[in-house]
């Protein structure tokens, strides 16, 4: 491989480690000089042409000045990428990663993007975001306060549009605040403490306020400001205004199915996620950044979405040299040796997509089973840490992830601030004999096949679901059937489909089920610990008390044990506590309790995996974090990279 | 006849009405809906949407209505506006998402319908005419080949192929500059250009069963006394085969062309996913995964009545082609 991977260190040891690099890579915010800015050569011809509006007219007082990765770059060319299906999300992930408050590239903090500044109080309560002075909309119109009062007032808190404000911009019972004191100046303010508010905001979250922002577009959509928004909504097939609204601004796709929607992205559709043909979409000629020599981004002219539907064609057209920039759908094991082969036939090079889940595959045995038998075994660490030793990691990291694995337990990934040796290598060396040690002291009767018995005389029998489309899991659980059948437990594998598993699960009706987990950066960590105590539905190894932190009231929902509610009152405070340093010290006290608990049987760390990059293609970043949650490959900012020739 | 095919159509209004409740339950039949599916999706990525959302969009959707009350909402605005609904998914109107995709969906059934009865009536005839010659056994072998190996598998060999060898990408059925272009000859001449990959793919397999159906039967229609008395008659060989023995060995194609309709959109689900071509298969396929029950009610419904359709049809054409065929 020609690239070596730099880790990604967590955020403690990145900041003391390479001050001189971060500083190099990060966006860096520089006063309006009396510079003069220059603009793309398909733009000025349509200036020269009196179709648009002087450069100097379209940027914002204040651009955002980028400090490109490796070098300043030229105008052109196309980035051509591969999506699959009705519901891809990479669009979101590539053009659409602009928000008020953005990660940086390192994943170590959030910086402004949209915003030209972001001040939070000292209790976190009040967050005041500044706008650029001149900011407008692709299509021209002025960007300011008033559209984000817009998606205030007339989306969030429309009972209608949002019957439920979502838990990231609520803190104790009530729903944030938003005020716009002047054109340029927009406050958040919450009752209580909300401290984890810009680090959601930098997520898959955040994209919904900027998408319900549009408002002089949306307004032909809202009852309130058109009487016959209920007419417009019938000709396009909806039943009302509320569900055509909803479905423009809404959900991870509803931003990509209209062209000539304004946006502030780098670019912006001109053929839409339709499902009638590929996708494309051109640079934004009002996009709010340049680079130092203040040509304005972004650099690459336009942005194509060839839309497959089988995951093998999305690899040939890689191997053909179709792709300029990717990792998803090619990334998996069975892909690689195909794609590395492949390198001067499609000329790109490797990238490191480096996952931040904690572990390939979590088993999870519901502690809350609605069967008194199962849940009383499935409750006996014992049972656990046997089963744990009964695990051959290593001979699962050589058949299913070809030896670029290591044993792991469900923990945070080395060189993270939260990082914990013991918590991640309990258990988890392969020891039978140590394993029927553990097993005797819960199930000591056999029958005549020699698998254990449970105290009402039954062989003890359960089931494990996993999700069709993770065909890795499948494989990973036949072979674990067959070394826990060693120690005499008869577990069986069941393939489920995920609408079907998502029932199951919300419903407490699963025995087991297997997952990736997540948490395993620092970031991650605080934002979706559902992997590391009973917080969510899903965190499946006691979904009933899961079901409890959300809802009490669920007839499902049981109040969780001492040592759960305990980690519950911990991140609690951590929400509330406004610097990172202490919200990393109150995680590692939460993951003191998960170590000490250990609800779940973690197997091999998720391996590293690439993602290919043409040859061309300057000021890509040789390795990322790989997640939903950093937008991956958002922060590594599209709009500086070039092309060479 | 007349009378026979005016009842048999006045017979199909109750089927299809029958049809559309059960088209409606069936789609209702999985698990959770369309706001499970929306959830499941972000459980996928690790991602979690609020349970009060999840519970306000069902509201919304009107998913929290008893089925009865959905069902007649559903039918009523089809038979009286003609509106099949919105697709949840793409957020368009189901007609118009599936009229954009038949229009290809046909020109590939057809094209391949073409191909393989070009293909196939004469190296059928040929093989049953000269019986265990050089050219039969070659036939014999290819088709069943054709008949053993998979469409799809097909169909990801000689992309593999003829990316590794060739440089060339075949799926879809348009070039990245055609894709969404609208109609000139280019885009035809690109269309003509993908086109053969899939025809070739889909074809096998039907061109194979062709051959071995026409073969079989007209093996059994040679052997009979009235093509001994064509020939004593002093007819000449060619035109006694085409006139009586290959029109009766007929029969069976027409009886079953009624099943082409429904297969028009809906064949080869499969195919169509491997090798992305923009057609209704997949589209179905992709709206049953996401529980899009509008979108998937629609086409299921649509299926039913073209096989109805079909079914008519190749009857009539039965009784039209063979008189031996009584209307009771």
């Amino acid at each position: 491989m020609t690239y070596q991977p730099r880790p990604i260190a967590g955020v403690r040891k990145l900041v003391p480690m390479s001050g001189a690099l971060a500083l190099a890579l990060s966006f860096a915010l520089s006063p309006a000089m009396a510079q003069s800015y220059s603009e793309a050569p398909m733009l000025a011809d349509q200036v020269a042409a009196g179709n648009l509006s002087p450069l100097d007219q379209r940027l914002p007082a204040t651009p955002l000045v980028v400090e490109p990765l490796e070098s300043v770059g030229t105008y052109g060319g196309t980035w051509r990428q591969a999506m699959r299906g009705g519901s891809d999300n990479l669009l979101e992930r590539t053009i659409g990663y602009t928000r008020l408050a953005r990660w940086n590239r390192e994943w170590t903090e959030v910086v402004p993007d949209v915003a030209e500044s972001v001040s939070v109080n000292d209790d976190a309560t009040e967050f005041t975001f500044t706008l650029r002075e001149g900011h407008h909309w692709s299509d021209g119109e002025p960007f300011t306060s008033a559209d984000i009062m817009f998606w205030y007032e007339d989306v969030l808190m429309n009972t209608d549009i949002t019957p439920s404000v979502p838990s990231w911009l609520r803190s104790g019972d009530n729903p944030v605040v938003v005020s716009a004191p002047d054109e340029k100046t927009v406050v958040f303010t919450f009752s209580d403490p909300n401290a984890l508010f810009l680090f959601n905001m930098a997520t898959v979250r955040g994209s919904d306020i900027l998408a319900g922002s549009p408002r002089h577009w949306l307004e032909e959509f809202h009852a309130d400001h058109n009487a016959d928004a209920d007419a417009i909504a019938r000709e396009a097939g909806a039943a009302d205004w509320v569900q055509h609204f909803a479905s423009k601004i809404q959900g991870p796709h509803a931003r990509w199915r209209d062209e000539g929607r304004p946006v502030l992205d780098p670019w912006m559709l001109t053929e839409p996620y339709d499902g009638s043909g590929q996708v494309v979409a051109v640079r934004n000629p009002y996009y709010h950044k340049v680079d130092t020599d203040g040509q304005q981004l972004p650099y690459i002219d336009e942005v194509t979405y060839g839309v497959f539907e089988d995951r093998q064609a999305v690899i040939l057209a890689a191997i053909n040299g179709e792709i300029d920039f990717q990792n998803r759908h090619i990334e998996t094991t069975d892909a690689r040796p195909l794609i590395v082969q492949n390198r001067d036939q499609g000329n790109y090079d490797l990238w490191i997509a480096q996952p931040a889940w904690s572990n390939a595959m979590m088993i999870m045995l519901n502690q809350t089973h609605k069967d008194p038998v199962l849940r009383e075994i499935f409750n006996n660490r014992d049972f656990r840490v046997g089963l744990s030793h009964a695990v051959n990691r290593q001979e699962l990291n050589q058949i299913i992830h070809a030896g670029t694995s290591r044993p792991w337990q469900a923990a945070p990934r080395p060189d993270t601030a939260l990082f914990n040796e013991e918590l991640a290598s309990q258990y988890t060396a392969f020891d039978l004999e140590l394993a029927n040690q553990h097993l005797d002291r819960v199930l000591p009767e056999r029958d005549s096949e020699g698998f254990r018995l449970r105290p009402d005389g039954e062989r003890l029998s359960f089931n494990i679901n996993a999700l069709t489309s993770r065909q890795f899991q499948i494989d990973s659980l036949e072979l674990i059937k067959s070394y826990w059948a060693q120690v005499g437990v008869e577990m069986n594998v069941a393939p489920v489909e995920r609408s079907l598993s998502e029932t199951l699960r919300q419903n407490n009706d699963h025995d087991a089920n297997v997952w990736i987990g997540g948490g395993g950066y620092d970031m991650l960590g605080l934002l979706d610990p559902k992997w590391y105590f009973p917080f969510e539905w899903q965190s499946s190894y006691a979904s009933a008390w899961g079901i409890w932190v959300q809802n009490p009231n669920d007839p499902n929902a049981e109040e969780p044990d001492a040592a759960a509610l305990r980690q519950l009152e911990l991140y609690r405070q951590l929400q509330a506590t406004p610097d990172l340093d202490g919200q990393l010290n109150l995680m590692r006290e939460i993951l003191a309790i998960t170590q000490e608990e250990f609800r779940v049987i973690g197997t091999v760390m998720e391996p590293d995996r690439v993602g290919i990059v043409n040859r061309d293609l300057r000021n890509v970043p040789r390795s990322m974090p790989n997640t939903f949650f950093y937008m991956t490959p958002g922060p590594a900012a599209a709009e500086q990279f070039y092309y060479a020739n | 006849m007349l009378t026979y095919i005016a009842r048999r159509i006045l017979f199909m209004v109750p089927i299809t009405l029958a049809i559309s409740l059960v088209t409606f339950i069936i789609i209702q039949l999985p698990p959770g809906d369309f706001v499970t599916a929306l959830s499941a999706q972000a459980s996928e990525n690790n991602e979690q949407i609020d349970p009060e959302t999840l519970a306000a969009l069902r509201e919304r959707y009107g998913f929290d209505q008893p089925i009865i009350v959905q069902y007649w909402k559903w039918i009523t605005n089809i038979v009286f506006h003609g509106d099949f609904g919105q697709s949840f998914e793409w957020n368009r109107p189901v007609s118009e998402l599936i009229w954009d995709r038949l229009g290809l969906t046909l020109v590939v059934s057809l094209a391949t319908l073409i191909f393989v009865w070009i293909l196939a009536f004469p190296i059928g005839i040929y093989s049953a005419v000269r019986q265990y010659s050089w050219g039969d056994y070659i036939a014999t072998f290819i088709g069943f080949i054709g008949l053993a190996v998979p469409n799809f598998l097909l169909a990801l060999v000689l992309m593999y192929v003829t990316s590794r060898f060739m440089g060339a990408n075949v799926g879809g059925l348009f070039s990245a500059e055609y894709a969404n272009a609208d109609w000139s000859w280019g885009r035809v001449g690109d269309l003509l250009n993908h086109l053969w990959v899939p025809v070739i793919v889909l074809g096998t397999g039907g061109t194979a069963a062709l051959i071995r159906i026409m073969r079989a039967n007209l093996l059994d229609e040679l052997k009979k006394p009235y093509v001994e008395l064509a020939r004593a008659r002093g007819l000449s060989e060619t035109y006694l085969l085409l006139k009586y023995p290959v029109r009766v060995a007929l029969n069976p194609f027409v009886s079953t062309l009624g099943w082409i309709l429904p297969t028009l959109v809906s064949g080869a689900v499969v195919t169509a996913i491997v090798l992305s071509l923009p057609t209704t298969g997949p589209l179905l396929l992709n709206a049953l995964f996401a529980q899009d029950m509008y979108l998937a009610g629609a086409f299921i419904l649509l299926l039913s009545i073209l096989t109805l359709i079909g079914t008519l049809v190749s009857d009539i054409l039965l009784a039209w082609l063979d008189p031996r065929i009584r209307y009771e």
